[in-house]
C-alpha cells in the first residue's frame, strides 16, 4: 500500500473504475439537457442535491450488507418507522429537535442490532430475517403514527434549509457518509474483514477470526444509516408518513448493483453506489421534467438500469485488455 | 391454480351459509336463502354484517373503520360487524379472497371498497348468488362489467367528479385568468383517481386556467415532492398544483417550500386528513375536499341494513362531498 508510485496508479485505476458510470452520467445528462428546457440548469441541480441524500445514505447501507454477502430488505421499512418514532416524540411528546433525532438513529440501530442478531445467532439467510422486518416495522409504523402521516413543521424543516457554503447539510452529510464508508471499506481492518467475509466466510474464521460481530456491526451500521435517512427525509418532507420508504430497499440495492457491487458478496464500493443513485436520479428527474407518462417512466428506467450495468461490464473488460 | 381454489371455497363458502342459515334459525324458510333475490326478502335481525375495505394502512380507510366500529357499537342490536382490510391497495387476489371468507362466514350483508373496480365484479357475483347483499361503497364498480355480468350492485358514495372541481374551482377563483397550472395524479388504473383528474379537467376547461403538465405520482408523498420539483424546475411560470389526493399535496407543498416559491404556487388536495387540515390553518395548502370518510361505511352499513329489513331496493345513492378552506377548516 505505501509503495512508491501507489498514489498515481491509484488515481488512473480510480478513473478507469469510474469511467463507465461517468459516461453513462453524462449520456442520460445529455439527452434530458437535449430534450428539456431546463435540465442543465443550477436550479435542477439544486433540486437533486436536496432530493438524494436519503438515496444515497440508504445505498451506503446496503453497500456494507451486500459486501458481506447479505442483504437488508427491511430499509424501507426501518426508514419509515424511526420517521414514525421522530414524528410521535417532536409532534405528541413535545420533544425538542436532538432528543428526537436521537431516538429516531437509535429506532434504526436497534432493528439493525434486531437484524443482525437473529440472523448470526440463527444462521439465518438475511434475506428471510430482514423480510420479517419489512413487515415487523412497517406495521409498527403504522401503529405509532396511528397510520396517519404526522405533520411536523418547521421545527424539522430547518434541518434541511441550513445551508454550509451553498450546500444544504443532509447534501453535506450525504457526502461525508459516502467518504467516510468508501475509506472505511478499503482502509480499514473492519471494513477488509467485511470484504473477505463476502468472499468466503470460512476461510475468515479459519484463519481465527470471529464473523459473527462483524455481521452483526454491519447489520446495526445499515440501521444506523436508515435511520439517518429518515431524519432527512422527514425534514424534507416536514412530515413522518408510516408509508414513507416502500420499496426503497430494491432502489437501494439497484443502486449498488449498477455501481458494481455483487449481490454475491465480496465486492463493492461505496463511491460507485454513489454513482448508481445519481443515474437513478437523473432519470427519475429528466423524465419527470419532459413530462412522460408513468407506463413510459417505469419502462425506460427499467430498461436504463439493466443497459447501465451491461455497458459497465464492457467497460470493465475493455480495461482489463488494455491492461 | 387460483381459479380452482377460489371455486373450492366458494362451494364451501356457499354450504357453510345454507347450514349456519337453517341451523342457527329454526324459523328460517327451508327453502335455499339464493332462490329469491335478496332485496325482496325481508329478514330477521340481528344481522351479519361485513365491511371489506382496501388498505388500513391509509388513514382515510382507517377512518372509515373506526366510524364503522363506532356506528355498531351504537347499534349493537341490530347487527354484529366483521371488518376487514388488505395490505396494500393493490392487492386485489387478497381481496377477492376476503370476500370469500366473508360469504364462507355466512354474512347477511358485504359492504365494499374494491381494490379494483373490475376485478372484484365476479367475487361479487358468487356472494350476490349465495344470497349475501352487496353494497358497493369508495370506489364505484365499473358499469360495463356489471352489465356484463348481468347483475346490479348499489353504489353509495361521493362524487368524486364533483368533489374535484368544486376544490379546482375554489382555486381558480383566486387565480388569473389563463394561469398556468399543473397536476398530479393518483394509480393511472384507479378509478376514483380518474374521476378526480375529469374534475380537474373540468374546472380548468370552464375557468379557463392552462394545464401544462399532468403527471402520476402514485398516490404517494415523496413520489409528489420529487414530481413536483421537477415540474417547479421544468415549468417555473407554474402558479398551481392540483393534486388528486392530500399525501402527495403534502409531498407538493414541501416541492414548493424548498423551490422558496412558497405562497406563490397554490396547492389543492383531496380527502381532508389532519396533516392537510395543519397546513390549511397555516395557509400553505388552499383547500381540500372532505368525503367523509367516516360516514361512507357507516352509510354503507345504513343502507345495507334498509335492504335486508326489505325497506330499500338497491339503487345508488350519492352521499355529500364538501370543501375545506381556512374559513371552513375546524379550530385543532
Amino acid at each position: 500500500m505505501t509503495a512508491p508510485g501507489f498514489q498515481g496508479a491509484g488515481w488512473r485505476r480510480m478513473a478507469v473504475d469510474y469511467a463507465g458510470l461517468l459516461a453513462v452520467l453524462a449520456g442520460l445528462t445529455a439527452v434530458f439537457a437535449l430534450t428539456a428546457d431546463n435540465f442543465l440548469t443550477m436550479q435542477t441541480f439544486r433540486m437533486m442535491a436536496n432530493q438524494i441524500p436519503p438515496a444515497i445514505i440508504l445505498a451506503a447501507g446496503m453497500t456494507y450488507v451486500l459486501v458481506i454477502g447479505g442483504i437488508d430488505l427491511s430499509v424501507g421499512s426501518l426508514l419509515a418507522l424511526s420517521g414514525a418514532a421522530l414524528g410521535v416524540a417532536m409532534v405528541q411528546w413535545g420533544w425538542p429537535l436532538f432528543p428526537a433525532m436521537l431516538l429516531c438513529l437509535g429506532v434504526g440501530v436497534a432493528c439493525g442490532l434486531a437484524n443482525g442478531l437473529v440472523s448470526s445467532l440463527w444462521a439465518l439467510p438475511s434475506f428471510i430475517v430482514t423480510l420479517g422486518m419489512l413487515e415487523a416495522a412497517r406495521g409498527g409504523a403504522y401503529l405509532a403514527t396511528n397510520s396517519q402521516t404526522m405533520y411536523i413543521g418547521a421545527s424539522i424543516e430547518r434541518v434541511s434549509e441550513t445551508h454550509l457554503l451553498g450546500f444544504s447539510v443532509p447534501f453535506l452529510v450525504a457526502l461525508g457518509v459516502v467518504a467516510a464508508g468508501q475509506i472505511m471499506l478499503r482502509h480499514t481492518v473492519f471494513g477488509r474483514y467485511m470484504m473477505a467475509i463476502g468472499a468466503n466466510e470460512e476461510v475468515v474464521r479459519l484463519s481465527g477470526v470471529n464473523p459473527r460481530p462483524i455481521k452483526v456491526a454491519v447489520f446495526v451500521l445499515c440501521g444506523l444509516h436508515a435511520g439517518l435517512a429518515a431524519v432527512i427525509q422527514c425534514s424534507r418532507l416536514g412530515s413522518a408518513d408510516p408509508n414513507a420508504g416502500a420499496g426503497v430497499e430494491l432502489q437501494a440495492i439497484a443502486a449498488a448493483v449498477i455501481g458494481g457491487t455483487s449481490l454475491m458478496g465480496g465486492r463493492g464500493s461505496v463511491v460507485r453506489s454513489f454513482f448508481g443513485v445519481l443515474v437513478i436520479s437523473v432519470l427519475a428527474v429528466g423524465l419527470a421534467q419532459i413530462g412522460a407518462q408513468e407506463p413510459t417512466k417505469r419502462l425506460i428506467t427499467g430498461l436504463v438500469i439493466v443497459a447501465a450495468v451491461i455497458f459497465d461490464l464492457y467497460r470493465e473488460k475493455l480495461g482489463r485488455r488494455a491492461a | 391454480m387460483t381459479v380452482p381454489r377460489s371455486f373450492g371455497v366458494f362451494f364451501a363458502a356457499a354450504a357453510l351459509a345454507l347450514a349456519g342459515c337453517s341451523g342457527g334459525d329454526p324459523a328460517a324458510p327451508a327453502a335455499p336463502a339464493q332462490a329469491a333475490p335478496a332485496a325482496k326478502t325481508a329478514k330477521e335481525g340481528p344481522y351479519k354484517i361485513a365491511l371489506v375495505m382496501k388498505s388500513l394502512a391509509n388513514e382515510f380507510f382507517l377512518t372509515m373503520e373506526n366510524g364503522a366500529r363506532a356506528h355498531q357499537q351504537a347499534h349493537a342490536s341490530e347487527y354484529e360487524l366483521l371488518a376487514n382490510g388488505i395490505k396494500d391497495e393493490q392487492d386485489v387476489a387478497r381481496q377477492i379472497d376476503l370476500v370469500e371468507q366473508m360469504v364462507a362466514q355466512g354474512v347477511d350483508a358485504l359492504v365494499i371498497a374494491p381494490a379494483d373496480s373490475k376485478a372484484l365484479v365476479g367475487a361479487c357475483k358468487r356472494a350476490l348468488d349465495a344470497g349475501v347483499v352487496v353494497i358497493n361503497i369508495d370506489n364505484k364498480f365499473d358499469a360495463g362489467v356489471l352489465e356484463e355480468r348481468g347483475i346490479k350492485i348499489p353504489f353509495v358514495g361521493p362524487d368524486n367528479r364533483k368533489g374535484a372541481k368544486l376544490a379546482a374551482d375554489h382555486l381558480a377563483a383566486a387565480l388569473p385568468p389563463g394561469a398556468p397550472v399543473a397536476v398530479l395524479e393518483g394509480i393511472p388504473s384507479a378509478f376514483n383517481g380518474i374521476q378526480r383528474k375529469l374534475g380537474f379537467d373540468d374546472s380548468i376547461q370552464e375557468k379557463g386556467l392552462t394545464l401544462v403538465t399532468s403527471q402520476s405520482a402514485s398516490w404517494e408523498m415523496e413520489k409528489a415532492n420529487q414530481v413536483a420539483a421537477s415540474i417547479l424546475t421544468e415549468h417555473p411560470e407554474i402558479q398551481a398544483l392540483l393534486c388528486a389526493n392530500d399525501n402527495m399535496a403534502l409531498g407538493a407543498a414541501a416541492a414548493v417550500r424548498t423551490a422558496g416559491r412558497a405562497g406563490q404556487v397554490k396547492i389543492i388536495g383531496f380527502d381532508g386528513i389532519t396533516a392537510v387540515r395543519d397546513m390549511i390553518r397555516e395557509g400553505q395548502i388552499l383547500c381540500t375536499v372532505d368525503q367523509h370518510a367516516d360516514k361512507l361505511a357507516e352509510f354503507g352499513i345504513d343502507y345495507a341494513l334498509q335492504v335486508l329489513r326489505g325497506e330499500a331496493t338497491p339503487a345508488d345513492k350519492e352521499t355529500a362531498v364538501d370543501l375545506v378552506t381556512a374559513e371552513t377548516v375546524a379550530a385543532p
